[in-house]
């Protein structure tokens, strides 16, 4: 296979797999859509996490709380201000960036679980603002009922909604860890030091890792404003951090679409075992103990064994 | 891209997969629930559950409501408003459900009623505190059997107020219900008796693990009365606390939810006495026939007494089935229409659903923690009844907070 | 919503408040250090191990009918009954996986925490618990004009025996050398003849034992609940961070500042009193980014 052939070839896999995801919109009962758009969401936050967990190396202990920044900032904008709805899509994701700037700043120096837990320190911080600022926030109410604009307000227009922006994201991150920045960006998480010697600016690529990573996890946030209509205090707590960055392992952290199927996994698994019993928590967690001892590269990285990858390691 | 591929394709498997909606008999009325049965809540929640079920039984036993039987599915929402919505969803989405009920979590509660709104799907709350669920954020889909922090807090200050104390001090949980209900005492109280004065107030964190210090903090202020605005899983740590420092043999207190079932049980004889508290049902209070029937139907089932729970369940088997049987056809405006200014019988006498608001007017009863003989735990006594109708907002209060 | 100044009084109540409570994060926290630190385990699953071991402790307690003897028997058996489920979770499954990845343990104690709480909820129902001191150590005594719980009193006795005592552990015992030289470099100690994996197990099952002595200490000062996991395990691992990996005096220096920033954070402002703790983990980690003592690794 020649090189521009795969790029092409991949292209339009993906255009064809997004017009595929659309067409589900005629078929499917809005439930369903429902689901998709959550599992869609959810994965677009765990491969966002995945960006610099997987291909940057960093222990981003507390990626929700760029999920939540994203979603209070649009919520904020449609129920404060009178400002038109696609400014706060656009302005959510940048808030959410902004903030990945201003902890990165102070976290990237630090390595692995020191970088971590400052992380989850300063998200706690965040969190703790939000979660008290009753009359601006809503505090541990949260905020229901945000007007979400007519075209994307029923369940197909958002699902279509999610499908697209999704389909977007995943595009520009998957060109993000194949381009010149992405190599460098793996091989800084698998030998730093060398990187430093041959003058690779470390500390400058991890920032920037960071930035690009809360701009996507802002975007996942706007999407679950779409999809539900709520904010919560919840959003940016540090047990679904922990969620999510379970959901990249589960998946495969070192390939690019496992995230979303990790995200996949545990929706799924929450909703269809969670309508059967009280005791999903437990399926789930056995679940997990197999997988981890019969698929220990995660789902997709157990498929892909063996096989290309031009992203992976 | 093969991945991409094999990603839709277990997509599309896991939806074939997830269970199709049962075949619904053509004569079924199904109420979804969502609640929280994990965690330090569910010991409230499950008594909901249980008495819903109790009554449902019966309401079915008896041929159940305009010939249609009533089942329930009910979800665990863990105490997430992510996970409580997405299951609401899926009871409305799929199980198209005609009446959706919970949840003890405000958040989620706010979520689902305005999802409910939307859905025009009938929506019950049956514990979460929040005055806003049938205040600001109130609709015509939302309804509310339980008390709320405006009407506890009222209740507590028309029984403060004829208590001879003038100097108060408040201390409370540092969280938006502690806030709520501290407020709402204290306002009422000043209205209801302008000569009170307030000392000082402590707050403290949810999960406090020592209450020593803040309770000789103000028992060296010597106010005549504290009003202690905690609930949940803090006040049996905090009655702890007060025996030990003999704080109940100091000063009287008030504590929202002192005298309930779910907080004295747990510190058998070992509860301080004197605590007065309020609540919307005790199994030995009222002393009536129809409790007691109540009562020891729960018992039978359940093998322990129904704690206040139990009445917010009974109340809403009782609401639905009232309601069906009024509006004499299962759709959901003829539903709403029918609850209006509706009253049902019940353990507690009679409980009328107020059309403006949709609250229930639900009795409260204030009593004072008590050893009596025959109980391995304290109960309440010395109780007087609050009559629904005197704690409850005025409707062009309700007006005015929903227009802002 | 706050009034007056804060006296003097009031101050020194809180700190004597903070540092009893620092107590239980210490012992709690000192045993994650030592699993993450030595075995590089990070035990999401040690704060389902305190919740197990208040419940074990209500129940034996509960057995002897909550009298004092009742209450010496649980703490001595429930921190051992966690130590056994500790045994057999790293006999059977843990041991199999030391040669993976970090994250991958995280993710496999995290199962368990998924497991622990549905068992806690399966086993012990959805009621509040509670549990008495015996009679000594129930009331206050007065120290300089302030009343001072005897319980309070007894826990700052048992931090720092317990501390001592880890201390021995790991410094004076053939066990503790091994077990620092392993966590510094496996294959060196592996090569010289020393089966490691067992001192690991070692390792694992004191570090849970600490876990649950936590768990039985806090249980007559709180209610004994489903969820108790949960709000430990963030700050255990706060307190190990800032303290320095490993180090039992940095867990115990780590708690100390969690248990005193939290105690001062409500006198001085109640409405933000939950950042105060996680302030001083961002100004500690800003100052010395490996935390305050050195770290084993």
């Amino acid at each position: 296979m020649k090189p521009e052939n795969t790029g092409i070839k991949k292209t339009a896999a993906a255009l064809g797999t997004v017009a595929g995801f659309m067409l589900l919109a005629l078929i499917l009962p809005r439930y369903y859509l429902y689901l998709l758009a959550l599992i869609l969401t959810t994965g677009l936050l765990a491969t966002s996490l995945n960006l610099v967990l997987g291909f940057g190396g960093m222990y981003q202990f507390h990626h929700a709380v760029f999920y939540g920044t994203g979603a209070y900032c649009l919520a904020l904008i449609l129920t404060k201000t009178g400002l038109p709805a696609w400014l706060g899509y656009l302005a959510a994701p940048l808030a959410a960036a902004l903030l990945g700037l201003i902890m990165g700043l102070l976290t990237v120096r630090l390595s692995a679980l020191y970088f971590g837990m400052l992380q989850i320190s300063l998200g706690s911080l965040v969190w703790a603002i939000v979660y008290r600022w009753y009359s601006f926030t809503g505090g541990d109410d949260g905020i229901h009922g945000i007007p979400v604009p007519d075209l994307i307000g029923t369940s197909r227009g958002a699902y279509l909604f999610v499908v697209l922006v999704t389909g977007a994201c995943l595009a520009v991150m998957y060109r993000i860890v194949t381009s010149p920045f992405g190599m460098v960006f793996t091989g800084i998480r698998d030998n730093p030091e060398r990187c430093r010697a041959v003058g690779i600016n470390v500390t400058g690529h991890q920032l920037a890792g960071q930035v690009m990573a809360a701009f996507f996890a802002g975007v996942a946030g706007t999407l679950f404003v779409t999809v539900e209509g709520s904010v919560f205090p919840d959003m940016m707590f540090w047990t679904l951090s922990l969620e999510i960055l379970i959901m990249c392992l589960l998946g495969g952290w070192f390939t690019f679409f496992g995230p979303l199927l990790g995200a996949a996994i545990i929706v799924v698994l929450r909703t269809v075992v969670g309508s059967y019993t009280e005791y999903w928590t437990l399926v789930l967690g056995v679940v997990l103990i197999l997988l981890i001892f019969f698929l220990p590269e995660g789902v997709l990285g157990m498929i892909r064994r063996g096989g290309d990858n031009a992203a992976g390691k | 891209m093969k991945r991409l591929f094999g990603l839709a394709c277990f997509c599309l498997s896991v939806l074939v997969l997830l269970p199709v909606a049962a075949p619904v008999a053509a004569k079924t009325i199904t109420v979804g629930i969502v609640d929280c049965y994990s965690g330090p809540p569910s010991t409230y929640t499950n008594d909901v559950r249980d008495a819903f079920k109790l009554e449902i039984d019966r309401i079915n036993a008896g041929g159940g409501v305009l010939g249609h039987k009533i089942e329930f599915v009910t979800r665990d929402s863990k105490f997430k408003v992510d996970i409580g919505l997405s299951a609401a969803k899926e009871l409305i989405y799929r199980k198209n459900v005609d009446i959706m009920m919970g949840t003890i979590n405000s958040a989620l509660a706010l979520a689902i009623s305005d999802l409910c709104r939307k859905e025009k799907v009938p929506f019950l709350v049956t514990f979460a505190k929040s005055a806003k669920i049938t205040g600001a954020k109130g609709h015509d889909y939302v309804f509310s059997i339980t008390e709320n922090t405006a009407l506890a807090g009222k209740a507590a200050a028309v029984g403060l107020a004829k208590k001879p104390y003038l100097k108060y001090w408040i201390a409370g949980d540092d969280y938006e219900y502690g806030h709520a209900i501290a407020d709402a005492v204290w306002n009422n109280l000043r209205k209801l008796k302008p000569q009170v004065t307030l000392l000082g107030q402590s707050w403290w964190k949810v999960g406090e693990p020592d209450f020593t210090p803040y309770i000789t903090a103000i028992l060296s202020a010597k106010p005549d009365a504290v009003i202690v605005a905690t609930g949940g899983r803090d006040c049996v740590p905090f009655l702890k606390a007060a025996k030990a420092t003999g704080f109940n043999k100091r000063v009287p207190f008030y504590m929202h939810t002192a005298t309930e079932l779910s907080t004295l049980k747990p510190l058998g004889l070992n509860a301080p006495e004197g605590v007065i508290g309020t609540s919307n049902y005790f199994f030995y209070y009222p002393e009536s026939p129809e409790n007691q029937a109540f009562v020891k139907r729960f018992e039978a089932a359940y093998k322990r007494k129904p704690a206040v729970g139990a009445i917010y369940g009974l109340l809403a088997a009782r609401f639905i089935a009232g309601a069906y049987r009024k509006a004499g056809k299962v759709k959901p405006q003829a539903f709403i229409k029918a609850m209006e200014a509706m009253t049902v019988d019940s353990p507690i006498g009679k409980v009328t659903m107020r059309a403006c608001d949709h609250q229930a007017m639900l009795p409260m009863f204030m009593g004072t923690t008590k050893k009596v003989s025959g109980y391995n735990f304290l109960i309440a006594d010395d109780i007087v009844t609050i009559a629904g109708k005197d704690v409850m907002p005025g409707c062009d209060e309700i007006a005015r907070q929903r227009k802002k | 919503m706050h009034s007056g100044g804060i006296t003097f009084a009031a101050l020194m109540q809180q700190v004597l408040v903070g540092l009893s409570r620092t107590t239980i994060l210490f012992i709690v926290s000192s045993g994650l250090s030592l699993v993450l630190g030595v075995l590089r385990i990070p035990n999401v699953a040690h704060g389902s191990l305190y919740m197990i071991g208040a419940f074990v402790t209500f129940s034996v307690a509960n057995f002897y009918g909550q009298t004092g003897f009742g209450f010496i028997a649980a703490l001595v058996l429930a921190p051992l009954v966690v130590a056994a489920v500790s045994l057999v979770l790293e006999r059977g499954l843990l041991c199999r996986l030391y040669d993976r990845e970090h994250l991958m343990l995280l993710l496999f104690t995290f199962a368990f925490t998924l497991i622990f709480a549905d068992l806690v909820k399966m086993i012990w129902g959805s009621d509040y618990r509670s549990l008495n001191a015996p009679a000594w150590l129930q009331g206050s005594f007065d120290l300089a004009g302030l009343p001072f719980p005897r319980y309070s009193l007894f826990l700052l006795i048992m931090g720092p025996l317990v501390a001592l005592g880890l201390w021995l552990l790991t410094n004076k015992t053939r066990i503790g050398k091994i077990a620092r030289a392993a966590a510094v470099d496996r294959e060196m100690v592996d090569a010289i003849g020393i089966d490691v994996s067992r001192v690991f197990a070692a390792v694992f099952v004191i570090g849970c034992y600490l876990a649950g002595l936590g768990g039985a200490l806090v249980a007559p000062t709180q209610n004994i609940t489903q969820g108790m996991d949960h709000t430990i395990i963030i700050e255990a691992f706060l307190i190990v961070i800032i303290g320095g990996l490993g180090n039992i005096w940095g867990a115990l220096l780590g708690a100390a500042i969690f248990g005193l920033t939290d105690a001062i954070g409500i006198l001085v402002w109640p409405q933000f009193a939950i950042v105060f703790p996680y302030m001083a983990v961002v100004i500690v980690l800003l100052i010395r980014p490996r935390g305050l003592l050195k770290a084993i690794w």
